[in-house]
């Protein structure tokens, strides 16, 4: 079944794609959805790959029966012959209904394989990969406006717009947001989970390929939305290992009276990494907790205005804050 | 007040400021003389030529469902226009802020538009194509279009009608006077909770969409109860259901989605109105808030409206093929069915949205069979157009060009709609510009079949055609515009990128962000296109005048009246006796219009009191905007008492003697012979199937030059 | 099937023109569009139910007051004489209008104005006694939409009570013109429709209320 799957997946990728693949001209690597980097992310693109080509199969046909009627009967020179009364054939009606029904039960198939399969709270392609005495990795994922806090509870460390993740690893996310909503992306890696206020979601991901991924939030949240953006570094075992090491000797601790202040808006346009030891115990829920008891980090009026101006203030204000 | 705001407030202004009138801002400060400057042009050559008398009981003051039609087009062609000019600036921002190094002006940091101002762009952009062009477009349609083809004197409720047209007005002013006094909202044209509560959104942007917003529906329930109350109640003796027109169908089965979902969207709306203004907690991320639950609510409305916007512009190329295939439309009975197929199914599908909200396995299984289902009956359509072809004598003209172009587009749309469907792809693809680019796919269809029945219904409602060379410019160049803006945007998708991106962060997207450049340039040819065709057409209407059947092989009822339509429509009420009645007389020779004799007709009073409340409703979505709370009750106090006065009314009907009616005949007729008009249309494929019946031919052409006034319909 | 067939027609024998001096009811296509209208508010009361479903778990109250504190299903109970006395009423109104006794139809519609104005200040009266109480709707999203499903329902009824009291002018004014019956026949479509609603409210939210 694997096997198989596989096999299909690469055959029917690049013939499926090659149309849109000349477009650009170059290789898959700038598609980032043809070019997985773990098995989710390769899920995904194996059942974009058969509906696909059941679609276009269906369409295609469907696009070329229409262009022949559009010449053969045309009025001016057409070959066809007119029959200004033919409306109506059980025939034609029969496969008419009859051939979208099979399509459709044919991908429903599919559709409810791969819901399941890429569950993100609990995808079975992760645990078909996962040997046994695996240990997964936890990282607790919260959205501020409009920043990227990685927590990883077990080493008490955290990154800022950095995700690091050892290769071949289970990695499972819980999620949340200290504002508005967002949406952990990192297309070549992982599909799309909605990270909210007062609420928790899950998602996991195995990564295949040591590298560096491209992650961003893809739902709108306002100004700083569009610099939300982290670096997803995928590394070996060992090389995690020295990197929570040197995190947890850095001087800056997470309490959640420092989230309080971490979590104030703050346009990241430079997207610098940062990085917290000491982490608080039980850091995520306790911000759930108290978003759901209605803590809000609220807008001021000033950012709904002129960005250069903002900018400007808002560096003078980190700056001071920062240093002290 | 209830809740805390940020920034100032007075009694007598709310929230309003001079400083909300973004005089420095070097966009909107220009836009703003320059409007300023045409609508006194306008008022001024009103009143130069004196047309205010004309202008107030001709147009602002008629109940005539044909004029109140028009003016909904005109609307919505100016919103379509406005929409445009939005997705400009979208287009040309992305392609201006690529990469940390893309310079920025105008208080952007990449670009020229900082991302407030951005957000605002894209999020009016939505509302007004989705609210105000196309909703409005079809509805204008509808409401020319449906009386005539069930043989209705008018509109169950003419008064009603025009208060619908002066609400949708008021949603389309206020949208406007968002772009100069204010800010509109930046979360979209669907709103995301919990950005729109006041913690996050302190503004009034988000007001003003709530207020846009909230009219529209208002505004497409009265329609819809209107076009439903029309057919059940109005269609002519012998119009049996299955007797109804296609197009007719659809608006049936559109305006039940709108009647029982726009609701939802009135209570999404108003709970947040009641989080911003009274400061509950219905959409709060705390306090026993629940965000999701608007998502939700938004989507059941969300969903069925776009089948609604969708199913409409189905039935116009359901009238367009057939007309220019000449032979009756393949499977009725089966299109009917697949209509409400798709009607009934668009209810069980809008979590689709929001795959990615975390809903369990099942629940996203569900709703992704539910969706892909709506498939099928979409397919019967698609085919059955195509078996229409088949064996047809297809002529292009340009309406045919826009059905056919839709046609393909719905294909496309179609395909990219099966793959988002399905979770396990959705996950990678939701929220991207792959997801932008399928809807438009499927709004283009709706655009292009709109342009396909204003070419299609032009000459019945003005008496002459448009122009067919600059008709089939304005095609390519859109067609053009299109593949180049949107082929780019489907290739952007797979290449990872996201939607409402006011920063480009990667800079390998950059050559496909500038073909669009290209396309919107294309795009922008297409609307000078327009305008020219517009001009040329009226230029020459005198050489283009045409007769009752303006096509020649149309089929269905509206090509029994005059071109243009006369006030009453039908001078006497047909007897049906066929689906597809026109076509079924011109086979059997029944082609004279000419009834024995006359009878009084009852016809409606014009009133001023719908513009009146649509202008108090403006007033109204202005003050609560601002918080104006004078405004808002003196306009709310108002707006009930003239509801009131005006049940006390009831002289509101007049009647035309028959006599009266029967010179007003006489005179289309004998006004037309002295015009001496080339008998279009009735002389070349008029005959329901080509079987050339040399009597027949005689009659039409006497006909065809008997119905035509090349005057106003008034007389 | 085709439209049509091209067997030769007898011009004598068919009915082209509408001589039948049919003229459309104006009372039923009146009362058709009133049952549109309504089953669009039947949607908004649907969809209030459903925030209300929502909202109510006891996590919604925010460790706030919770229904089963406050709500008084007696008290409502009251409030529920009051409007089906205010129904009643106008039956008998309807009675009296259809025997053209316009004393009657005039006497009716003050007793269903009376009740139904008696509800009103029994439901005022409650709310004002819950907000002294600090039970409010911005203390949790579960009493917002409780506050917000009784309002709205006691919204309907204001203008109810409205339409009733330009009803008792017109009456006596114009007397049963087609416009005034066609107006009495929709205001009950729409006395009742309320006073259903107020069923689903007295159990969904009183009711039910004592159990959150
Ligand atoms: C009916 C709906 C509709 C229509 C027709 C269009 C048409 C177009 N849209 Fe739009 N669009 C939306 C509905 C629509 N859109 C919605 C709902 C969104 C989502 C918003 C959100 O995220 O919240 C969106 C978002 C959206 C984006 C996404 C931004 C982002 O999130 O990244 C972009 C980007 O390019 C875009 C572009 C375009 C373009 C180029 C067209 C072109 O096709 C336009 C072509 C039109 C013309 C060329 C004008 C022709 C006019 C005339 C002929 C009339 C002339 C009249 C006079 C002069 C009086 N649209
Ligand atoms: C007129 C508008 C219109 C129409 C008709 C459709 C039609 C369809 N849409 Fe689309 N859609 C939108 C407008 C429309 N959509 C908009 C505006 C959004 C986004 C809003 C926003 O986020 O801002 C959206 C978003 C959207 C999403 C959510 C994407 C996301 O945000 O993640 C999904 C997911 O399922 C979807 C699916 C579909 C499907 C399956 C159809 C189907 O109805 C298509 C059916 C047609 C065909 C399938 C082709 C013809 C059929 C055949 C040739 C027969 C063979 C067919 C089979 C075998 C099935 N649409
Ligand atoms: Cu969706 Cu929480
Ligand atoms: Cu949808």
């Amino acid at each position: 079944m694997d096997m198989w799957r596989k096999k299909l997946a690469h055959w029917v990728r690049y013939l499926a794609l090659a149309p849109v693949l000349l477009l650009n001209g170059c290789s898959t690597s700038h598609f980032w959805l043809f070019d997985p980097k773990g098995p989710m992310a390769n899920a995904d693109l194996y059942y974009m790959v058969i509906d696909v080509a059941v679609m276009l199969t269906i369409v295609g046909i469907t696009t070329l029966m229409i262009i022949w009627f559009l010449w053969r009967y045309r009025k001016s020179r057409g070959k066809g012959t007119y029959d200004p009364k033919w409306s109506h054939s059980n025939a034609i009606e029969v496969v008419v209904w009859g051939i979208p029904i099979i399509a459709v039960a044919f991908l429903s198939y599919y559709a409810i394989e791969g819901t399941y399969a890429l569950n993100p709270y609990d995808p079975t392609v992760i645990k078909e990969h996962t040997v046994a005495g695996d240990d997964p990795l936890e990282v607790d994922v919260i959205t501020t406006d409009w920043r990227w806090l990685f927590i990883y509870p077990k080493y008490h460390i955290a990154s800022v717009n950095e995700l690091v993740v050892p290769a071949h690893t289970p990695v499972y996310f819980r999620l949340t947001s200290s504002s508005v909503v967002n949406d952990f992306f990192i297309p070549q890696l992982v599909g799309m989970i909605d990270v909210m206020p007062g609420m928790r979601t899950k998602s996991a991901l195995l990564a295949n390929h040591v590298g560096e991924y491209q992650g961003f939030s893809a739902d709108y949240s306002g100004a700083g939305f569009s610099w939300m953006q982290f670096r997803t570094k995928v590394v070996s075992a060992e090389q995690f290992q020295q990197w929570t090491q040197q995190i947890q000797a850095s001087p800056r601790q997470l309490s959640y009276a420092a989230f309080n202040e971490f979590a104030k808006p703050y346009i990241d346009v430079s997207g610098k990494p940062e990085y917290f030891s000491g982490v608080q115990d039980g850091l995520f829920d306790h911000v759930l907790g108290e978003v759901m008891n209605g803590k809000v980090w609220p807008l001021p009026m000033a950012m709904t205005e002129n960005m250069v101006d903002y900018m400007k203030e808002q560096n003078a204000r980190t700056s001071t804050r920062t240093s002290n | 007040m209830l809740v805390d705001l940020q920034g100032p407030w007075s009694p007598l202004l709310g929230r309003l400021a001079l400083s909300q009138i973004p005089y420095e801002n070097h966009i909107l400060a220009p836009l703003f003389v320059v409007v300023v400057i045409l609508g006194l042009a306008i008022i001024a050559a009103i009143s130069y030529f004196g047309k205010w008398g004309y202008l107030w009981r001709e147009w602002l003051t008629t109940v005539d469902h044909k004029k109140i039609g028009i003016m909904y087009i005109l609307i919505g062609l100016v919103m379509l226009f406005r929409g445009f000019m939005d997705a400009l600036m979208i287009r040309t921002q992305q392609a201006m802020a690529v990469g940390p190094d893309a310079p920025g002006y105008l208080g952007a940091l990449h670009g020229y538009l900082a991302p407030y101002h951005f957000g605002q762009i894209y999020s009016a952009h939505g509302v007004i194509m989705i609210l105000l062009a196309a909703t409005p477009l079809l509805v204008g349609i509808m409401n020319v279009i449906v009386p005539l083809q069930i043989g209705a004197r008018d509109m169950a409720y003419p008064y009603l009608n025009a208060l619908g047209l002066w609400v949708t007005a008021a949603a389309a002013a206020l949208v406007m006077v968002s772009l100069f006094v204010g800010d509109f909202s930046h979360n979209g044209w669907f709103g995301i909770a919990p950005i729109f509560e006041l913690s996050y959104s302190p503004g009034v942007g988000v007001d003003y969409w709530m207020w846009v917003m909230q009219l529209t529906a208002l505004g497409s329930t009265l329609g819809s109860i209107n076009i439903l109350a029309t057919v059940v109640k109005m269609r002519a003796p012998g119009m049996t259901w299955l007797r109804l027109p296609i197009f007719t169908w659809a608006a049936v089965a559109s305006n039940i989605i709108a009647l029982t979902s726009f609701p939802a969207l009135t209570v999404a709306l108003a709970l947040i109105g009641f989080d911003r203004y009274l400061g509950t907690h219905f959409f709060t991320a705390g306090l026993g808030g629940n965000l999701m639950l608007y998502t939700n609510l938004f989507w059941i409305w969300g969903h069925p409206e776009v089948y609604f916007v969708i199913l409409p512009a189905f039935g116009m190329i359901s009238e367009i093929i057939p007309t220019f295939s000449e032979k009756p439309l393949f499977g009725y009975v089966t299109m009917v069915l697949a209509t409400f197929g798709i009607a009934g199914a668009s209810w069980a599908v809008w979590l689709h949205h929001f795959f990615t909200m975390g809903a369990g396995p099942a629940v996203n299984s569900f709703f992704s069979v539910a969706t892909m289902l709506v498939g099928i009956p979409t397919g019967v359509k698609v085919f059955n157009w195509a078996f229409t072809m088949y064996r047809g004598r297809l002529r292009f003209e340009t309406a045919m060009l826009w059905a056919v172009g839709a046609v393909f587009l719905l294909l496309l749309g179609g395909l990219t709609g099966m793959m988002l469907a399905i979770p396990a792809i959705n996950y990678m693809v939701h929220n991207s510009v792959f997801v932008i680019a399928h809807f438009h796919q499927m709004l283009l269809v709706i655009v292009y079949a709109i342009f396909g029945a204003v070419t299609y219904w032009w000459p019945k409602v003005f008496g002459f055609k448009l122009n067919e060379a600059w008709g089939k410019a304005v095609f390519w160049l859109f067609t053009a515009g299109s593949v180049l803006v949107f082929v780019p945007m489907f290739t952007l998708g797979f290449m990872g990128m996201t939607r409402r991106l006011d920063y480009v962060f990667n800079t390998q997207w950059q050559p496909l962000l500038d073909i669009q450049v290209l396309g919107i340039a294309v795009y922008s040819l297409s609307v000078l296109a327009f305008v020219g065709m517009l001009y040329v057409s009226i230029r020459d209407h005198a050489k283009n005048q045409v007769s009752v059947d303006a096509w020649g092989t149309a089929r269905s009822l509206e090509w029994m009246t005059p071109s243009p339509v006369p006030f009453y429509n039908f001078a006497v009420v047909p007897h049906i006796n066929a689906r597809d009645e026109w076509a079924w007389r011109k086979e059997h020779g029944f082609t004279d219009l000419r009834p024995d004799h006359y009878e009084d007709i009852h016809m409606p009073k014009n009133t001023g009191i719908p513009l009146i409340l649509g202008a108090l409703m403006f007033l109204l979505g202005f003050g609560l905007t601002w918080r104006i709370w004078w405004l808002c009750a003196l306009s709310l106090a108002l707006i009930i008492a003239l509801v009131i006065i005006r049940s006390f009314d009831s002289d509101t009907g007049y009647t035309i003697p028959a006599d009266e009616v029967e010179r007003m005949e006489r005179g289309h007729h004998e006004r037309a012979r002295a015009v001496d008009l080339p008998a279009a249309g009735v002389l070349g494929g008029a005959i329901a199937y080509g079987q050339a019946d040399p009597a027949v031919k005689g009659q039409g052409a006497a006909l065809g030059g008997g119905m035509t006034s090349p005057e106003g319909s008034r007389v | 099937m085709s439209s049509s067939t091209s067997k030769a027609i007898d011009p004598s024998s068919v009915e082209l023109w509408d001589h039948s001096h049919h003229h459309h009811d104006v009372l039923s296509t009146r009362t058709f569009g009133f049952w549109l209208y309504m089953l669009s508010d039947a949607m908004i009361f649907a969809l209030l139910f459903a925030a209300w479903g929502v909202l109510s778990y006891s996590h919604s109250f925010a460790g706030g007051p919770i229904p089963a504190d406050f709500v008084k299903p007696g008290y409502a109970f009251l409030q529920t004489l009051a409007l089906f006395g205010s129904v009643l009423a106008y039956g008998f109104t309807m009675v009296a209008l259809k025997n053209g006794n316009k004393a009657g139809v005039i006497s009716g519609l003050w007793g269903a104005l009376i009740l139904g104005a008696a509800f009103l200040a029994l439901d005022i009266n409650d709310v004002v006694h819950l907000l002294d109480a600090g039970i409010t709707p911005q203390r949790s999203g579960g009493l917002s939409a409780f506050f917000i499903l009784t309002q709205t329902h006691a919204l309907h009824i204001l203008f109810g009570l409205l339409w009733m009291l330009v009803m008792l002018v017109q009456v006596s004014r114009f007397g049963f013109t087609t416009e005034v019956v066609g107006r009495m026949l929709t205001l009950r479509l729409f006395w009742h429709f309320q006073a259903v609603i107020w069923v689903f409210v007295f159990v969904f939210v009183y009711l039910r209320g004592m159990l959150i």
